[in-house]
């Protein structure tokens, strides 16, 4: 569905992505690990176009679009989770998740998704007319990844959703991320710190380090790595 | 917000306006005070519909209004002998909303890259700039300006032309005042306006919710930069009748403009008109009871209102009808 092919990009003269191979299938949860500072969040926003890319392709369901801008690209379903909780905080949750409608294609199947968030968390129903500022860091969470969901999307990167969350509530977001592949169908490529999580989350794992792809394999493979996991992951 | 009544919040703008207007009829020696509230609110409407929706502050918007008073000077002191009657002024009108939207664009061209204060610092010289192209490039007679009173009254005829300095210049400002508070209006409630307000709150969510935050920008950038083009023209062009380049790219009005859309509540439709009415009125009479203080009491009193009330008074008034029958007719 996503194949990235040796993508390079940075910031101003710094290169931080120097040439990563990522491919990501339909129907999977796609972990993308490494320490702070791998690129891993560089790589999604490459990917989005967000961040220019300086050389290296991108191909979503096997067209080029590499530089296509962002705009055009979640029309086609490539939506991201941004890290860090995202939210337009002066608005409210109802007014959120409209907002991840925005683009035409979404706006025409926007009833249905409603529903579709508000059974996957029924708080966010419960509290639909709360200014998004004032809910709790996990319900914040939630509000991103429905907006995400809002938006239709087909590939979805969630950018370290478990970020700053209690135990509990990150426990919460890799079930909803299980059932979002399980019941909805839904590709997704993930970035995490948390590995043990995320490893047990995925169904393909890519370790980064310094821009570059270190290690990849079924999660099995990566646990049976003692080197792997001391060198990178810190488990 | 759907259906019936969103657009409500228009009827309080009007009334607003055409109490100040009725006011300014009615009491003897008070119109040139309405006419300077007038300006004052327009140009915080028009200021606000770029930087109280986006949260960009754009330091050299004066130039904007600089350029307007140039379209209709020069419109007027090169066809006056065309024989085109009050037509004039709107061709005027033409050309200064031509002008301001083109050095919108080249502006937005350059500075919308840039975020946050980046595009603050890169807008402080456009005033100055072109203040200096002008004069050093000698465009538009260079340093000694365009006076067309004379140009004038060959084209509308003596008395025509003193009414419509005196007068109509001032209605024309209500005009520009009327037009922004609308069109600010018509985006708060389209398409346009929720992308700006997701722009303003956080520019990378916006992007990765599909909004070509780029385009909303400019469109952004240029009503507010065309709007500034038409008062310039009105509220200084045909209400002076002359044109100097240091005095139509001063910064001050830029920071006055600043001053009135925070006062108000920035992103709000009625705050300019609210943020206007302080500021001029008490302008007005911190200038006859202080002269020369003015500005020494006047400082404190801004810097302590915006720490005080963040949000500006319209922002406070949202919260406070919040729930109640009056929401809908204030945004």
């Amino acid at each position: 569905m996503l194949k990235v092919e040796n993508l390079q990009s940075g910031y101003g003269p710094m290169q931080v992505l120097w040439g990563p191979d990522i491919q990501v299938k339909p129907g999977t949860v796609t972990s993308l690990l490494g320490p702070n500072g791998a690129g891993k969040s560089t790589l999604l926003w490459t990917i989005l176009g967000a961040v220019r890319p300086w050389e290296g392709k991108i191909f979503f369901e096997g067209e080029d679009v590499t530089f296509e801008p962002t705009h055009k690209k979640a029309d086609r379903g490539l939506v991201m989770v941004p890290e860090g909780k995202h939210l337009f905080k002066e608005m409210t949750v109802y007014e959120n998740l409209l907002m991840g409608a925005y683009r035409k294609g979404a706006q025409e199947e926007r009833e249905a998704n409603l529903e579709l968030v508000y059974s996957l968390f029924p708080i966010l129903s419960e509290r639909r007319t709360q200014r998004a500022g004032f809910l709790s860091g996990g319900q914040q969470q939630m509000v991103t990844i429905g907006r995400a969901l809002m938006a239709r999307p087909r590939l979805l990167m969630m950018d370290e959703p478990s970020q700053g969350l209690a135990p509990k509530i990150v426990m919460e977001i890799f079930e909803t991320v299980e059932k979002l592949k399980e019941e909805i169908g839904l590709t997704i490529l993930l970035v995490e710190q948390n590995a043990s999580a995320s490893l047990e989350a995925a169904d393909y794992v890519y370790v980064m380090h310094e821009g570059v792809i270190m290690a990849e394999g079924t999660p099995e493979e990566i646990e049976a790595s003692h080197e792997i996991k001391e060198a990178y992951l810190g488990i | 917000m759907r259906g019936s009544g969103k657009y409500l919040p228009i009827v309080p703008v009007l009334a607003a306006y055409a109490l100040l207007l009725l006011y300014g009829l009615a009491a003897p020696g008070k119109w040139q005070l309405v006419a300077q509230l007038a300006f004052y609110c327009a140009l915080g409407q028009a200021f606000n519909l770029f930087m109280g929706m986006t949260g960009y502050v754009d330091f050299g918007y004066v130039a904007f209004l600089g350029v307007g008073t140039y379209g209709m000077a020069v419109t007027i002191s090169s066809l006056s002998d065309g024989g085109l009657g009050l037509g004039i002024i709107l061709i005027g009108f033409l050309a200064a909303a031509v002008f301001s939207t083109i050095l919108a664009m080249a502006v937005g061209a350059v500075a919308l890259r840039l975020r946050g204060a980046y595009f603050a610092i890169a807008t402080i010289g456009v005033n100055e700039g072109f203040r200096y192209l002008i004069e050093g490039a000698r465009i538009w007679n260079g340093a000694d300006g365009i006076i067309f009173s004379r140009h004038l009254k060959t084209a509308l005829g003596r008395k025509m032309a003193m009414t419509v300095s005196t007068f109509w210049a001032d209605i024309f400002v209500f005009g520009v005042a009327v037009l922004a508070a609308v069109l600010t209006l018509y985006y708060l409630r389209n398409k346009v306006g929720y992308a700006l307000l997701a722009l303003r709150e956080d520019e990378d969510a916006a992007k990765v919710m599909g909004i070509d935050v780029t385009r909303y920008k400019i469109i952004a950038f240029i009503t507010s930069a065309a709007l500034a083009g038409l008062l310039g023209a009105s509220g200084w062009a045909l209400k002076l009748t002359y044109v100097y380049p240091p005095d139509v790219f001063e910064i001050h009005y830029t920071v006055e403009a600043i001053i009135i859309v925070l006062l108000g509540g920035a992103g709000t439709l009625m705050g300019p008109i609210a943020g206007g009415l302080i500021y001029g009125v008490s302008k007005y009479f911190l200038a006859i009871t202080l002269p020369g203080f003015q500005l020494l009491i006047f400082a404190p009193i801004i810097i302590a209102i915006i720490v005080i009330f963040p949000e500006g008074l319209v922002g406070i008034l949202k919260g406070k009808v919040h729930g109640t029958s009056l929401e809908k007719f204030v945004i």
